[in-house]
């Protein structure tokens, strides 16, 4: 199902640059502010900050969002471990929830880029599930005691 | 994995309603059986509602369908990784040259 599925989330990428090069890409904050976030604060050691703003929607429909993370792992240049979560509870993962991994491999005179995102919280749309199920539970119980006790 | 044209029609049809026509033609290069089938899938995955005006059918996103933090996650990552792509690519070359 699109979008769907409790597993992690992977994305598996081929670029044609030194894992070197791409690992900057990570733990320096001028360089990562250049493609993920639009400001960031980074010290790239397990338990440094690693600390974005990610900037609004362009129709100023959502305004800038903070993404406070912590690196977990820090191997240059094969491997970089972060957790992942927003201040803002809008985005619906909160600080600490979950966790980024990249995992960098030489292929070619590139590299190979693994991405996985895990832990990511279930669905909206499970929630309302789920909230729709107790709802019924608790309407069956509130029936049954009337019920027992005519 | 997301088929990229499913969360290019997601991303149409987020901010309003649309024809199914619009939506085939923002896909110039593909078949309008193949939209419709992307659509069917959408509409089964419950991530866009359809409806019948006449001999339209109108599809918007449905609700709780995009604010899905999965499938904007994955939106997110698959954009970010090719913004990455080109700057450590671009960065390489830079490299490249300066090394000649």
């Amino acid at each position: 199902m699109i979008g769907g599925g409790e597993g992690p989330l992977v994305r598996e990428i081929h670029i044609a640059a030194a894992p070197e090069i791409v690992f900057a890409f990570f733990v320096d904050a001028d360089k990562l502010t250049r493609w993920l976030a639009a400001e960031a604060t980074l010290d790239p050691r397990a338990g440094g900050d690693c600390l974005q703003v990610h900037a609004g929607s362009e129709d100023g429909r959502h305004g800038p969002v903070h993404m406070i993370g912590r690196f977990l792992e820090v191997d240059p240049p094969t491997r970089v471990v972060f957790s992942w979560g927003f201040v803002e509870p809008e985005c619906g993962v909160p600080p600490a929830s979950s966790t980024v991994e990249v995992v960098l491999e030489p292929e070619g005179a590139g590299t190979r880029l693994r991405l996985t995102h895990r832990d990511l919280p279930s669905t909206q749309v499970d929630d309302h599930r789920r909230g729709w199920t107790q709802m019924l539970e608790r309407l069956q119980r509130a029936t049954t005691r009337t019920t027992e006790d005519r | 994995m997301v088929e990229p044209r499913r969360r290019e029609i997601l991303r149409l049809v987020r901010d309003g309603e649309l024809p199914a026509g619009a939506i085939a033609a923002h896909f110039p290069d593909v078949s309008r059986p193949t939209i419709s089938q992307h659509l069917r899938v959408l509409r089964t995955a419950g991530l866009i509602a359809e409806r019948r005006e006449g001999t339209r059918r109108l599809y918007r996103t449905a609700p709780g369908g995009l604010d899905d933090v999965r499938t904007f996650l994955d939106e997110f990552w698959d954009s970010r990784l090719e913004l990455l792509k080109a700057e450590t690519e671009s960065e390489q070359q830079r490299g490249d040259r300066g090394r000649r």
